[in-house]
């Protein structure tokens, strides 16, 4: 966050004071060169953004719409404002309807949350508006345009125009690809792992699978998000201190801990997140993109 | 100092900018992969290099790139990267992204050189990256280290034969060893297979570690799912091992939150990789492991979490076997006593007898107004509840109760019949009040209720019941009846027939002479009832009849119905039914005996008035049967013809002659002779009289006389038939019938 500036000022010694230049995280960079091309150049605050490296996230539930679409607003609102995208693993976006056997029903990928908004307030607003559903589909449309079902995602496939279509979070994903998904359910954290092993491991890029386990309503996706972005912030220090370990700084300064990897900190993160947070059973594994 | 690095901050952006001209049009890879070589090279910064690497390990693991090109692009990057792994490179990152970028290029390589055999080099330069990076493996630091399993499993991968999908379109078909030809001249199939099973063991050795890393576990794990669906000869193999790996046996006390973490993480992946496995293929000849392997693993996560919170259990044995107080617990207390009242004074009931309570609160609650089947909800879970000594208590009580009762009765019976010959039935009726059970102690009674059942045919004694006297049955109706008895015996005849009996050679052959008419319910049984039912039961009767006038002789009788039944039901198959008609003709034969020795008693002993005449069946019958099957026997049926003259009774004239008529058809002129010659040469008794029928036979018939001849000759060399040799019949003695069996 805050340090290139004043680092570039201190004028340390060694030749990488500034952001340690960060090789993965160059999607923002060119996310910012997109949109002024010599900023970088020119000026120190654009390289704000750029020094630090950030994981990337998937936050996933079962409809893309309340826990996994929280959990992308807080992490993509933070300050640090992690790269994520989020998915659903359900077979249909399922939103309550005005009786638990009649849900409103939409299809993944092609129907966009302004749809689902127009058409609930349409039908009634009060029942809609007062069940929170309106507000919520009111977030998601803010955060990006529609619900996307994990298992059609193809990693790897460039995401460029969802950045060009100002999604949340867009910003370092456009290479398709996530360090970490985080998944709202235990059904979701199975089909997760289920289906990353049908598409066959192909990328050979490793990806942090956990699970955090939250209700499905609006006040505990509240609290779950919350606690998502706890996570998030852990996991991603220990990735920035591994990349300052062997980095710029140089991974002869580190000492022992420090000098642990980030993938072999995350049992450790998690365990010490789940004493904190007691009442959101996590799961977690390694797999393959 | 500056100035490089702003140089630095400068190409990173410019590079940045390269990335996304790619990401948003494939088609600039080739272009700018080339470019970027050089400056992201051996030589260069480190966040050169590691922008490189990561940019190296997007392209190559694209979906977005062509094959084809990512093959053409291969070489240069393979010359890179093993520069920079030479350098050697030390940074996690850059290692990492390097090992990635070579997982995916190895298949693209491989395939490229299948093609391109003459292309030795690149092959040359993957499999050094191979070796490096399979050596330095160990070494690597942790993130690293998952990469190169990784590495390892997509090598496996190419180098284990695959399916060939369609073998006329060779580019279609998936990378394996299965898509080289046998000749080529840089893959040798037999030692890229060999170091592709070296690999897979060192690949599945994380399973068998003393303890389990488990980042590399769920790695490893994570990336078997391909590996078994796609190749099937080692599907097994690793299915197996995964089998083998209990995640909480890997792992060493103290159980900190990351440890259970950790394990948690193993038995779920684990899980997943099986059921992954079970969905594509339900009928997995390992299915039954598999679902129980998984089923252990729930049970030891459940194992894993209580372990926390345990107390300790009870030790497993008494440590101090005299000591009381560890006995009592693991031995539980018998159960009390029961208390058992004697039972409540007054006349004796089924109420009183299973009273077992003293609470009349209980004892007068009738259980009749409960529903039954709320009475058998609250019964059967109380029967399961009532422990083994209590019942047999209560049961024993009311036995010993029982018993006192009835011996009471006995002697009271005793003195009531001493006293007045009365019916102790009356006195007995007013205690017997069967619906009067009380039921609070209904579970012992149910208990009980089978003894109870052994003892109660004394209680209830019933009055003889006479049946009423049948209606007169007319001679017609008797004779309907009587025949529609007999149709159901050869309905059994028939049935026994069909059902197979393969037992039947055992048992007869043991039983032979010592057997039993009738004994052994098979087909002979019921036919010598059948002949029995003819011959001797209805015998006597008939003599009555005659003499009572033909009008009643026209009747048949049911005797007679039944030979006619028996003539048809052997004539219908008179081979393999012969067995019936010989034992039909011995019981005729033995009942003409019978009845006329029976009958020469009782004419000596009466007057000659009422001379008793036998009619004598066997005669007839034999005949009959004879005239029946000789039409259809041929000149093979030898066997069958000589058996029945040689297993009858008695061979009479009326017999042989029959056996003679056989000579008028040309092609049973052997027949005919051969069975004479056998009654001839074993059946003494009816020599005399076969010898003439063949010398009737040799006179007779022209065609029987070389066959005949020789009989004669060497039976009756004397007969004047072979010295004349003419037409002239000549009067055959009638012998007395005298043949026996």
């Amino acid at each position: 966050m805050a340090y290139d500036p004043r680092r570039t000022n201190s004028g340390t010694s060694t030749p990488q004071p500034p952001p340690p230049p960060p090789p993965p995280p160059e999607t923002s960079t060119q996310a910012d060169m997109a949109s002024t091309a010599q900023a970088l150049e020119t000026a120190n605050p654009a390289s704000a953004a750029t020094d630090s490296y950030k994981l990337k996230f998937c936050t996933v539930c079962a409809s893309n719409n309340n826990r996994s679409m929280e959990a992308h607003l807080q992490l993509s609102g933070a300050p640090t404002a992690f790269p994520v995208i989020s998915f659903g693993t359900g077979s249909l976006v399922r939103l309550p309807g005005p009786s638990i056997t009649q849900p409103n029903v939409y299809s993944f990928n092609t129907t966009s949350y302004n749809q689902m908004y127009e058409e609930l307030s349409g039908k009634d607003e009060r029942l809609y508006r007062s069940n929170g559903i309106l507000n919520m589909l009111d977030r998601n449309r803010q955060l990006k345009w529609g619900p996307e079902r994990f298992q059609d995602w193809v990693p790897g496939v460039p995401r460029v125009d969802h950045l060009s279509k100002g999604d949340k979070g867009a910003i370092g994903t456009e290479g398709g690809v996530v360090d970490v998904i985080i998944t709202c359910e235990e059904r979701c954290w199975d089909a997760v792992v289920d289906d990353l092993m049908n598409k066959g491991t192909a990328l050979n890029y490793p990806v942090h699978v956990f699970n955090v386990d939250i209700k499905d309503n609006h006040e505990e996706a509240l609290t779950g998000g919350k606690a998502i972005l706890d996570l998030a912030n852990r996991l991603n220090e220990a990735a920035v201190a591994e990349h300052r370990v062997h980095g710029s700084e140089g991974w002869e300064n580190g000492t022992g801990p420090a000098r642990q990897s980030f993938d072999e900190k995350v049992p450790e993160i998690l365990a010490d997140w789940q004493e904190k947070y007691p009442n959101l059973p996590a799961l977690w594994t390694l797999a393959w993109l | 100092m500056a100035q490089p690095m702003d140089n630095v901050v400068d190409q990173v952006a410019q590079l940045n900018a390269a990335r996304s001209l790619v990401l948003g049009d494939a088609a600039f890879y080739p272009q700018i992969v080339n470019g970027i070589l050089p400056i992201v090279g051996a030589s260069t910064r480190l966040e050169l290099r590691r922008w490189g690497a990561n940019f190296l390990a997007e392209t190559f693991a694209s979906p977005m790139l062509a094959v084809a090109q990512k093959e053409q692009l291969a070489p240069n990057v393979l010359q890179t990267i093993r520069e920079i792994l030479e350098l050697p490179e030390t940074d996690t990152t850059v290692l990492q992204s390097l090992v990635q970028t070579s997982a995916s290029l190895y298949p693209l390589v491989f395939r490229h050189v299948v093609n391109q055999p003459q292309d030795g080099k690149s092959w040359e330069m993957m499999s050094a990256i191979k070796q490096d990076i399979l050596r330095r493996m160990d070494s690597f630091p942790c993130p690293v280290k998952l990469c190169c399993a990784k590495f390892i499993q997509r090598v496996v991968q190419v180098q284990t034969p695959g399916l060939i999908s369609d073998p006329r379109r060779p580019d279609q078909n998936e990378t394996s060893l299965a898509v080289v030809p046998r000749n080529h001249a840089v893959l040798s199939i037999p030692n890229l297979e060999a170091e592709s099973s070296g690999l897979l063991d060192r690949l599945l050795d994380v399973f068998q570690e003393e303890t389990s890393d488990a980042l590399l576990v769920n790695a490893t794990l994570n990336c078997l799912a391909p590996l078994i669906r796609t190749r099937q000869s080692v599907a097994n193999k690793i299915i197996n091992a995964v089998l083998e790996f209990y995640p909480a046996k890997h792992v060493r006390p103290p159980f900190t939150p990351t440890i259970r973490v950790s394990v948690k993480s193993m038995e779920r992946t684990a899980r997943a990789l099986l059921i992954n496995i079970l969905k594509k293929n339900p009928n997995h000849p390992l299915a039954g492991r598999m679902q129980a392997y998984i089923e252990r693993l729930m049970q030891s996560r459940l194992e894993a979490t209580d372990d926390a919170s345990r107390k300790r259990g009870l030790p497993n044995e008494p440590t101090d076997g005299l000591d009381n107080a560890k006995r009592a617990r693991l031995n539980a207390l018998p159960p009390p006593m029961l208390k058992i009242p004697p039972m409540a004074p007054g006349p004796a009931s089924f109420d009183r007898l299973f009273t077992l309570t003293e609470d009349t609160g209980l004892s007068s609650f009738d259980v009749k107004q409960l529903p039954i089947d709320l009475v058998l909800k609250i019964v059967v879970p109380l029967l399961s509840q009532v422990h083994d000594s209590t019942l047999a208590q209560a049961v024993d009580a009311v036995r010993a109760r029982y018993q006192t009762i009835t011996k009471d009765q006995n002697l009271q019976r005793q003195q009531q019949q001493k006293a007045a010959a009365q019916d102790e039935d009356d006195d007995y009726e007013p205690e017997y009040q069967p619906m009067d059970v009380a039921s609070v102690v209904s579970e012992e009674a149910s208990a009980v209720a089978a003894e109870v059942a052994d003892l109660q045919p004394e209680l209830v004694s019933l009055g003889p019941f006479v049946l009423p006297q049948p209606p007169p049955l007319s001679e017609e109706e008797a004779g309907e009846i009587g025949r529609s008895a007999v149709a159901r015996v050869f309905g059994m005849l028939n049935a026994a027939e069909t059902s197979p009996a393969p037992a039947k050679g055992q048992s007869q052959q043991k039983l032979g002479f010592a057997r039993l008419a009738g004994s052994t319910f098979d087909r002979d049984a019921w036919s010598v009832l059948l002949a029995r039912l003819a011959t001797r039961a209805p015998a006597g009767l008939e003599n009555d009849r005659q003499t009572k006038g033909d009008a009643v002789r026209r009747q048949t009788t049911i005797a007679e119905s039944i030979r006619e039944t028996l003539y048809r039901f052997i004539l219908e198959d008179f081979r393999g039914r012969l067995n019936i008609a010989v034992i039909w003709l011995n019981e005729e034969w033995y009942n003409d005996r019978i009845q006329m020795k029976s009958a020469a008693n009782q004419r000596d002993g009466t007057e000659e008035d009422s001379e008793p005449t036998v009619a004598l069946n066997y005669d007839t019958w034999a005949t009959r049967l004879l005239d029946g099957f000789l039409a259809y026997l041929d000149s093979r049926d030898i066997k069958v013809l000589v058996r029945f003259l040689s297993e009858v009774p008695e061979i009479t004239i009326a017999i042989t002659q029959r056996v003679a008529s056989l000579a008028k058809d040309p092609e049973r002129v052997n027949l005919c002779v051969q069975s004479l010659m056998y009654l001839i040469m074993f059946r003494p008794p009816a020599r005399e009289m076969c010898l003439n029928t063949v010398e009737d036979v040799y006179q007779t018939y022209e065609e029987s006389r070389p066959a005949a001849g020789k009989v004669l000759t060497k039976w009756r060399p004397q007969s004047t038939v072979l010295e004349t040799a003419t037409n002239a019949p000549e009067s055959s003695e009638i012998k007395p019938i005298t043949s026996e069996p």
